[in-house]
């Protein structure tokens, strides 16, 4: 491949009244670098693998045959497989559980937040950045405490509502199979409620006072202000954090590895650390991938849609 | 007459700083009133007093006979055109003529007959369907308008509607202001730094400096008489100058403090030697000879083709305009002659205007 990344032939004709050094930072020769060098990174580091796990995908592939590449095709065996079997209903019931609810919590409380923190109380910047604490915090990290504090015997949630008198009862949130997936999607939606906040009040922060002020003189009280004027000027900002919401939810591992492996009984399991297991735990690489595979062609539709909502708010 | 606002010694204090000093206003069924000042001076806080977006902190406002002191905005009845225009970017010109009509549950289609009849008035008519973005300046600037206009308000408030276009189209949405006000015969309170503006559109101009209010009137009554030296500096282009100096021994003149002492014959009788602050309007000052005349040495003229602008080369600078061209007026002197009834006086301790 003959790449044309030589600077001397797209030197600036301007240069000639400036000294010689300039012309690779300003002009067109290190914007070619840039692009190819990110170009590049992203063939190598996110396209192949993408590619190899769909070809993976049709490919019978095992502990034997990892290692080469020529390995026998086997169709759609791997959808079968994976689609047939008895966990199967199970798991994608619970995927979607887990991303609705979690985005749709993420999204009430952290639009809830943005709105509160506008107000500009004392404090309230601060505040707001002290949210910030669960968003950069490693995921595993996240989930050790979560585990903690659900924990049966001895967590502090128990000793929390035991105490008020809520429950009397241990509510037993991590080996429960009928209470394990909620107890993620808790530990999840304290995890993405920040993000969802702080991107929503950059929103918010862009809609000038006086268009509120214009709709107050035209007679819109509180709730009209929030439903004519908020919600429709947040239309970009309220698509891009639910795109990006289920996608972060889709690839949320993390919390399943330290609260629940997926269980009891595939109770708490998703399709994200079912691919996971299949591949890593099982070495059914090849129905592993196809897991995945169905699961990109999810972010694609959702992506597709997250484009498609930035695009509006530039031509706005 | 009908008083449709009625302001009563309205104080606002943002913490520590006064930012209206008891204000009392009225202002009758209507009339166009100008709000002038310069920057900070409270005109725009007494507008968002009256629209409702400011809280005050004592004192009492009456819209229509009715207390609104408390009032939210949407309680006052009131339209408002702002300085920004604050057009709603999501709808298009015909939704936001029709926002505040739709608020208040009137149907659609009502609603939309109302704005296509605004929009004759205000020349809308092939824009209903755009948006915001897609306007010129001059052409947001009507469809606030229109939006304004749509219900039928116990007043209109404009807070600097034309400070965002440019000075061709600035002179012509004047002019188009007052036209709609007078079809329409609403009260108007219009705030503006512009004293341009408040004279040529006003029927009542109210001129505020640092939260109080220095003098209001008829514009004409403001220039003629100003009460003192900020307003009489404040109206009228080019400034008024300013000039002290010392009522001589007769009583009838003033010595102005400017190389060899001119005399000049003042309208009225002051004490003997009192000091003055003498002022003298550019356009007063008729260059000829004659009685009452000033020779003054000129440093520069600047000649507009219908008026000459001479500054004089002295301490202070007078600034002259005259009506003609003052060929071969270019440095030496002019000699320049005033009306002794159009002389001001003013104390030099409290700059406000003594009587003659």
């Amino acid at each position: 491949m003959t790449v044309p990344l030589s600077t001397t032939d797209s030197m600036p004709t301007v240069g000639t009244i400036r000294a010689s050094g300039p012309s690779f930072r300003d002009g067109r020769g290190l914007d070619r670098v840039l692009v190819w060098l990110t170009l590049g990174f992203l063939v190598a580091f996110s396209a192949l693998p993408l590619v190899y796990n769909v070809v993976m995908s049709f490919q019978s592939v095992d502990l034997f045959t990892i290692a080469s590449f020529d390995r026998p095709f086997v169709g759609l065996d791997n959808y079968k497989a994976v689609l047939s079997q008895r966990a199967t209903g199970t798991i994608v019931r619970n995927t979607a559980v887990f991303v609705g609810l979690s985005v749709a919590l993420q999204l009430t409380i952290g639009f809830g937040l943005a709105l509160y923190f506008q107000q500009r109380f004392p404090g309230s910047t601060w505040l707001r950045g002290l949210f910030l604490a669960g968003w950069i915090m490693p995921g595993l990290v996240v989930g050790g405490v979560w585990s903690w504090i659900l924990a049966g015997d001895f967590g502090v949630m128990n000793w929390a509502l035991q105490a008020t008198g809520i429950t009397s009862d241990k509510i037993f949130w991590l080996s429960d199979p009928s209470i394990a997936l909620y107890s993620v999607i808790i530990a999840n939606v304290w995890v993405g409620v920040p993000f969802n906040m702080i991107l929503l009040s950059v929103g918010l922060a862009a809609i000038p006072d006086d268009v509120y002020e214009a709709a107050e003189m035209d007679g819109a009280g509180r709730i009209w202000r929030f439903l004519t004027i908020t919600l429709p000027l947040m239309r970009a900002q309220l698509g891009a954090v639910i795109s990006l919401g289920i996608i972060f939810t889709l690839q949320q591992f993390d919390l399943f590895a330290a609260l629940t492996q997926g269980g009891p009984s595939n109770g708490s399991n998703v399709m994200q650390y079912w691919s996971w297991e299949l591949s890593f735990q099982h070495y059914r690489i090849g129905q592993g991938a196809a897991v995945s595979v169905l699961m990109i062609l999810v972010v694609i539709c959702v992506a597709a849609i997250y484009v498609r909502s930035t695009r509006h708010e530039h031509a706005a | 007459m009908n008083m449709q606002i009625e302001i009563d010694g309205v104080d606002k204090h943002y913490g520590a700083y006064h930012a209206l000093k008891h204000i009392d206003l009225r202002i009758p069924q209507g009339q166009f009133v100008a709000l002038v000042g310069p920057s900070g001076c409270g005109k725009s806080t007494l507008l968002r007093t009256i629209a409702g977006l400011e809280t005050i902190t004592s004192g009492a406002i009456r819209i229509a006979g009715k207390d609104v002191s408390s009032a939210p905005p949407r309680a006052r009845d009131l339209a408002m055109v702002f300085q920004s225009y604050a057009l709603y970017p999501h709808k298009t010109v015909a939704g936001n003529m029709m926002y505040s009509m739709r608020i208040r549950g009137i149907s659609r289609a009502k609603a939309r007959a109302r704005a296509e009849e605004i929009a004759k008035i205000t020349g809308l008519e092939a824009l209903m369907d755009r948006y915001p973005r897609e306007l010129s300046g001059g052409q947001r600037q009507r469809v606030a308008m229109g939006r304004a206009i749509m219900r039928e308000p116990q007043a209109f408030l404009f807070d600097e509607p034309l400070s965002n276009l440019d000075a061709a189209l600035r002179v012509h949405m004047r002019a188009e202001i007052r036209k709609l006000h007078d079809r329409i015969g609403a009260t108007s309170v219009y705030v503006t730094h512009d004293q341009i503006e408040a004279m040529t559109m006003a029927d009542h101009v109210v001129v505020l400096r640092a939260g109080v209010i220095e003098q209001q009137g008829a514009p004409l009554d403001l220039y003629d008489r100003p009460v003192n030296r900020f307003v009489a500096g404040f109206i009228g282009s080019p400034a008024m100058n300013f000039v002290p100096g010392r009522i001589d021994s007769d009583g009838a003149h003033v010595i102005l403090d400017l190389p060899d002492n001119p005399r000049l014959a003042i309208a009225g009788r002051r004490p003997a030697q009192e000091a003055v602050t003498v002022g003298l309007r550019p356009e007063h000052l008729i260059p000829g000879d004659g009685p009452n005349a000033l020779t003054l040495p000129v440093r520069s003229v600047e000649r507009t083709g219908s008026a000459s602008y001479v500054r004089t080369d002295t301490q202070p600078h007078l600034m002259i305009a005259a009506a003609d061209r003052l060929a071969g007026v270019d440095a030496g002197t002019l000699s320049v002659t005033i009306d002794p009834t159009l002389v001001h006086l003013f104390s030099p301790e409290d700059e406000t205007a003594l009587a003659l």
